[in-house]
């Protein structure tokens, strides 16, 4: 015979035990009393406190998209701290985008943390656990402060901030200080800690830049002086001015390959003029489909129709607009990272600066976040470890090898970096990052990202004109949006 | 009268192979019954295997098909054929199965005519051609993933070995391989054909070795020239072989995936985006695993319908050269 012995406080479950006889039953009796007088205890007492400590906190991350290396290298002080190893799988882009979503499906508990990219994010809010309340909980900040304050807010709410019911729609205050309380109460949440941020910067050879026969000879064809491109005009006439192919060397380099990068070169050229940078709008509209879409598209097409650019640049990606220009073969460039050029290269210094400004402004920028898995055994644990590895003091240990941050505290740190070349490329990635423009939150961004870059490919091969273009590719991405159950207005 | 399957010994006509053919002879008797269970329990590990591998699989990936399943919802619709109505009215995916129909038809047809070409050389034992037996491993043993990686960087317009070369020789150097939707083409098949040219060429070499002496000799004395011979005695010995060779590459080709992802990402535009790198982006990229399925269902049946009438245009061309 089977009976309910005892119920639990919480939810009222049953615990039912095989009566074998009176016997049992009180042997059984004082041990089960017991365990239930602690769990008794237990659930009064804040639930954040009560989670014991694991032994390990799995976190699947990246690779070098997000600067592993930086991370790993911090993961033993987080075990010499709490006693609590940090284990993390590393994985490349494409693999991981899929094992992150694998996990999320079969809602798997195996990892208590993962990186995000922000165009999963809209797709993924739902399982991922919602941190406001774990960010006003001094409990669970006690290993390194919180400073939320201290985050770039644009990065922060582009990032992190999601309303869940509507993934779609973005913070309406992308520049106000970061407080999780005031992001709850606008109806949002925080789903991860901002850790590796990346923006489209523009990098130069200050070596060209300086050196007086080349400021001689820009000043007798351009008729002003030899500076870094601030505007798009400026921006092309300086690439026209180096353009010496019998030299070896081009103006600029674009990263016009199909791939995602030929879309994060246009959406930054769209923002320039004046354009939506973000291509599709909180309620779905086809911003990109616009006047200053085809400004954007002539203008690129154009820079590589008229060999500013080198040869290749219409496969390029943004590996190998890093090579072209870390070799000298352009006096320009605009990547996501710092560069460094080969020893071939004599006498070469590297500038950086914002990339050039139409009538308006909004560079490409993305950044990967450590969330916590909403099925994780160990969210409090989970959601330390990111907190602790988010945190202004290991985010400034992580300059050393390289980590993009998200924190405004942290900038100031890197500007003090003994390199001069690394800390000026931290001193323009900041600012950036305060005017960047982000992605559109789509549940099917990939596919989306698919015809804009082949789009802007099209176009950049001069196969068909931006007009055209634009309307063909808001064609068939209105029948995608469609095909995910959006409303396209 | 109840046909039987029996078996039957036709070594000598298939080099070793045994077929199975119906036979309408009179009924077994109970100890060949017993044998046949015997059989069948034998066999019957590698069968659970292949159900397990193969058919329940593919069962699995036909009931995907028929539903809206996403990864990134947790409901999932029966929707039944929309998924292959919408395929078949997508002028993208049609652009992409012309992509994959073009690709399969030109390296299969290249490398079999070449395959036969370098067969013909290598055949014969000598001490140089074990050697170039030995090389011509080399090619389909490395990962197409690194192949396309190292020819993503030989045709790389400003360091590239090619263009280099090619400059070398008087040629125009500046040619930007990938940039350009023919020289994609031209790169693309180029690397499939290094890459699987020498299979073929393996599996002809096999083949032209076992071929019998005797006709060969007796056509020579008959006053037949190279051609002749090889059109109308070593083509027809060898229709087994170049059936095999035909088949395994045609359904290799269409799975080629590796070499259009790296080397050429479906551009320029999407000149070269074939419907392995759609379903994989519908798939792995956006999730919709029902659309997948279906995607990948229409490309099997594909293989499926094409691969046996390969073999029975191989088969008739073959005994048009007998009569």
């Amino acid at each position: 015979m089977v009976r309910p012995i005892a119920t639990s406080t919480k939810g009222g479950n049953m615990l039912y035990i095989k009566k074998e006889g009176n016997g049992l039953i009180a042997k059984l009796r004082l041990p089960v009393v017991a365990v239930l007088a602690i769990g008794l205890v237990a659930s009064a007492t804040p639930s954040h406190a009560a989670q014991t400590a694991p032994k390990q906190i799995r976190i699947l991350y990246a690779t070098a998209e997000a600067n592993s290396a930086a991370v790993q290298a911090a993961l033993p002080s987080f075990k010499a701290k709490t006693g609590v190893e940090l284990v993390m799988d590393t994985m490349p882009y494409n693999a991981l985008q899929t094992k992150v979503f694998a996990e999320f499906a079969v809602k798997s508990s195996y990892y208590d943390v993962v990186i995000v990219d922000t165009p999963w994010s809209p797709a993924l809010a739902q399982s991922l656990e919602p941190l406001s309340g774990y960010m006003t909980n001094a409990s669970l900040n006690d290993l390194a402060p919180l400073d939320a304050a201290d985050f770039i807010p644009k990065v922060f709410y582009d990032t992190a901030v999601y309303n869940v019911k509507n993934p779609s729609l973005h913070y309406p205050k992308p520049t106000a200080k970061v407080d999780p309380a005031a992001i709850k109460k606008a109806g949002f949440d925080v789903y991860g800690l901002p850790i590796q941020a990346n923006a489209l910067a523009l990098a130069y050879r200050k070596d060209l830049f300086n050196d007086p026969a080349q400021k001689a000879a820009f000043k007798k064809v351009a008729g002003r002086a030899l500076t870094v491109p601030k505007t798009l005009d400026e921006f092309a006439e300086v690439a026209e001015f180096f353009t010496q192919p019998d030299k070896k060397l081009y103006g600029t380099t674009l990263m016009a390959g199909t791939g995602d990068w030929a879309t994060d070169d246009f959406k930054t050229l769209l923002a320039a003029f004046g354009g939506d940078g973000y291509m599709v709008g909180n309620k779905q509209e086809l911003n990109f489909n616009s006047a200053a879409g085809v400004k954007a598209l002539t203008y690129y097409r154009n820079l590589i129709k008229s060999g500013f650019t080198p040869p290749g640049t219409t496969s390029a990606s943004w590996d190998e607009v890093a090579t072209m220009f870390n070799s000298g073969l352009t006096a320009m460039t605009m990547n996501y990272h710092d560069l460094k050029l080969d020893a071939s290269v004599a006498g070469g210094v590297i500038g950086y600066a914002k990339v050039p400004a139409g009538n308006s402004e909004g560079p490409h920028f993305g950044t990967w976040m450590l969330s916590v898995n909403k099925y994780s055994k160990n969210k409090e644990w989970g959601y330390r470890a990111a907190q602790w590895l988010t945190s202004a003091a290991q985010s400034t240990a992580m300059l050393q090898k390289g980590i993009h941050p998200a924190r405004n505290s942290v900038y100031t740190a890197a500007g003090k970096l003994p390199d001069a070349n690394v800390a000026a490329y931290y001193k323009t990635l900041k600012q950036a990052l305060a005017v960047g423009a982000g992605r559109p939150r789509l549940t099917n961004y990939g596919e989306v990202d698919a015809v804009i870059f082949t789009m802007v490919n099209n176009v950049a091969t001069g196969k068909i004109e931006p007009k055209p273009a634009l309307a063909a590719a808001a064609v068939e991405i209105t029948k995608l949006l469609v095909s995910a159950g959006y409303k396209v207005p | 009268m109840q046909k039987e399957v029996t078996e039957v010994d036709v070594a000598s006509t298939t080099g070793g192979l045994k077929l199975a053919r119906k036979n309408s002879g009179p009924a077994l008797p109970k100890k060949h019954k017993n044998r046949n269970g015997i059989y069948w329990l034998q066999m019957s590990p590698a069968l659970i295997i292949l159900l397990l591998m193969t058919i329940a699989p593919a069962i699995f990936l036909i009931t995907k098909s028929l539903t809206n399943d996403s990864l990134l919802n947790s409901t999932s619709n029966f929707v039944g054929l929309e998924n292959y109505q919408s395929i078949l009215t997508d002028a993208s995916l049609i652009r992409s199965a012309k992509v994959t129909a073009i690709f399969v038809a030109l390296v299969v047809i290249i490398e079999m005519v070449a395959g036969i070409f370098f067969a013909q050389f290598l055949h014969k034992k000598t001490r140089a051609n074990s050697l170039a037996g030995a090389l011509l491993i080399i090619p389909f043993a490395v990962a197409p993933a690194v192949s396309a990686m190292v020819f993503r960087e030989l045709l790389n317009p400003n360091y590239g070995w090619v263009n280099y070369f090619m400059g070398l020789l008087g040629l125009p150097d500046q040619i930007d391989w990938l940039g350009n939707s023919f020289t994609a083409w031209v790169a693309l098949i180029g690397l499939d054909v290094w890459q699987w040219t020498p299979f073929v060429t393996l599996i002809l070499i096999a083949g032209m070795s076992s071929l019998p002496a005797e006709p060969l000799e007796a056509a020579s004395v008959d006053g037949a020239n190279g051609w002749q011979i090889f059109r109308h005695i070593s083509f027809r010995l060898l229709a087994p072989f170049i059936g095999i060779a035909l088949v395994l590459r045609t359904i290799q080709a269409f799975k080629t995936f590796d070499s259009f992802l790296i080397l050429t990402g479906g551009g320029p535009g999407d000149s070269t985006s074939p419907l392995n790198l759609e379903i994989y982006r519908v798939a792995l990229q956006s999730f919709r695993v029902g659309y997948a399925s279906s995607m990948a269902i229409i490309l099997l049946a594909a293989i499926s319908v094409l691969t046996p009438l390969l073999l029975r245009i191989l088969g008739r061309a073959t005994q048009n050269e007998e009569v």
